[in-house]
C-alpha cells in the first residue's frame, strides 16, 4: 500500500486520463477529488512509514522545535521510533534543555549527532566562530549539520522530517514521501517522509495545544523557526518564519535549474 | 575519454555562481587541462551549445559534466562525485556536504 502511495505522490498529482484540452467539468472534479484524497494525514504517513521499514532502518529527524509533533504522533500511534537530533554545538541552552525534557517525557533513546571535531576545528581555525555573518551559512551548516546528517542517513533506509510547504518558497511543492535524491547513492536508495508537508504552522500549533505536547520555551519568546543560536532570532507579527533565520543574507537566487527563455523550452519546465 | 563541462549563463546575463565556483575549483586544482570542451548553457538562447546538450541528455541543472567513453556517455550533475570518480581527486566530506546543501537549499532548515 505504501509503495503505491509513494508513486502517486512522486508524480505530484493525478495523470490527465486523456482529457482533451477543453476539459470536462465532471472529469476535472473527479481528478480534483482524487488529488485531495492522495494527501494523507500526518498520522497516516507516519504509520505507513514506520510500518514499512525495519525499526532500526527508519528514524525521525527532530530539530528541537515544533517538529516535536512527529515524535508525539509516533508514540501515540504505538511506535517507539528512533529519533535523532543534530547537535551543531551552537544550539540555544533552552533547546538542549528541551531535548532532555523530550528524552524523558517520551522515554526515548534520543540519538544526538555531533559534527566531526576535526572539520569543526579546521573551520574555526581558518575562519573563526562567526564566519557565517561574513560569507554565508552554507559552509558552517555543511560542517555542523549536513556532513553528520549524511553520515547518519547512510545507515538508514528512510527518514522522517518535519518539513512543511509553508516554511519557505523552496518547499512549495514538497511531497509527503519521496526518494531522497540528495542522500541516495548509486547503491543505496533512501526514502524521505514529510508527514507535515501539507500542514500549516497554525495546524501544528493547534495540535501542540490540543494534545498538550511539550515544546521549546523559545517559541513563547517569538522564535518561530529554531536553529543555531547565532543564526536564529525572534520575529514580529506577520513576518515569515524564514525571516528568523540568516536574516543578514540576501534572498539571492540559489537554484541551479536551467530555464529556457522565450520560445518553446528545450528543457522540461520542471527544472526547479 | 572526452570530458565536456557545461556552465550556465543566467537569464539576466550574469554567470551562474555555482558554475563560477566549480570552474575556480577546477582551476586551483589544476584540473582544467583535463576538460576537453566547455559549453555555455545560456538561458537567453535555447540554441546555445550547453542548452542543446542539456536538452538532449535531459539534464535540468547546471553546471554538469558529460564524460564520453567507449561510445557511451555518463552525466555528472554532482561536481564532487565527478571530481572523485572521474578526475580521481581527493574530496573532503565537508566539501561534499557543502554541495549537497547548495543543491538542496531547503536542507538548511532541518
Amino acid at each position: 500500500m505504501t509503495a503505491q502511495r509513494i508513486s502517486q505522490n512522486d508524480s505530484h498529482g493525478v495523470s490527465s486520463h486523456g482529457v482533451d484540452s477543453h476539459g470536462r467539468a465532471d472529469e476535472q472534479a473527479e481528478e480534483q477529488s482524487i488529488a485531495v484524497s492522495l494527501d494523507a494525514s500526518p498520522q497516516q504517513v507516519l504509520e505507513d512509514a514506520l510500518s514499512s521499514f525495519d525499526a532500526d532502518k527508519i528514524a525521525i529527524s527532530f530539530s528541537g522545535a515544533e517538529d516535536i509533533v512527529l515524535v508525539d504522533m509516533a508514540v501515540k500511534l504505538g511506535f517507539k521510533p528512533r529519533v535523532f537530533c543534530l547537535d551543531t554545538g551552537r544550539l540555544h541552552a533552552e533547546t538542549y534543555q528541551f531535548l532532555e525534557r523530550v528524552r524523558k517525557h517520551y522515554d526515548l533513546a534520543l540519538e544526538i549527532l555531533s559534527p566531526n571535531g576535526d572539520d569543526v576545528a579546521e573551520l574555526v581555525a581558518e575562519k573563526g566562530l562567526f564566519s557565517f555573518y561574513e560569507d554565508g551559512h552554507n559552509e558552517c551548516c555543511s560542517v555542523r549539520k549536513i556532513a553528520p546528517l549524511r553520515n547518519h542517513l547512510g545507515k538508514l533506509d528512510a527518514w522522517i522530517t518535519g518539513q512543511r510547504e509553508d516554511q519557505s518558497p523552496t518547499r512549495s511543492d514538497l511531497p509527503q514521501d519521496q526518494i531522497d535524491k540528495a542522500f541516495s547513492s548509486d547503491d543505496h536508495t533512501l526514502m524521505k517522509f514529510n508527514p507535515l508537508a501539507r500542514w500549516t504552522s497554525s495546524q501544528v500549533w493547534a495540535y501542540i495545544r490540543q494534545e498538550s505536547v511539550p515544546y521549546n520555551p523559545l517559541h513563547d519568546r517569538g522564535f518561530v523557526s529554531i536553529g543555531c543560536e547565532p543564526c536564529t532570532r525572534a520575529i514580529g507579527p506577520g513576518e515569515h518564519e524564514r525571516a528568523g533565520r540568516w536574516w543578514w543574507e540576501e534572498a539571492t537566487a540559489k537554484e541551479c535549474g536551467l530555464h529556457a527563455q522565450n520560445v518553446t523550452p528545450l528543457i522540461p519546465a520542471s527544472g526547479g | 575519454m572526452k570530458i565536456t563541462f557545461v556552465k550556465k549563463i543566467l537569464a539576466n546575463g550574469e554567470p551562474c555562481a555555482k558554475c563560477a565556483d566549480v570552474e575556480a575549483r577546477l582551476r586551483t586544482g589544476n584540473y582544467l587541462s583535463r576538460i576537453d570542451e566547455t559549453q555555455v548553457a545560456d538561458e537567453r538562447d535555447p540554441e546555445s551549445d550547453g542548452m542543446r546538450t542539456a536538452a538532449r541528455l535531459g539534464v535540468e541543472r547546471a553546471p554538469f559534466f558529460v564524460v564520453e567513453n567507449d561510445g557511451g556517455e555518463v552525466v555528472y550533475t554532482v561536481f564532487f562525485k565527478f571530481l572523485r570518480e572521474v578526475l580521481e581527486a581527493p574530496v573532503s566530506n565537508s566539501a561534499e556536504a557543502s554541495e549537497i546543501l547548495r543543491d538542496n537549499p531547503d536542507l538548511d532548515l532541518i
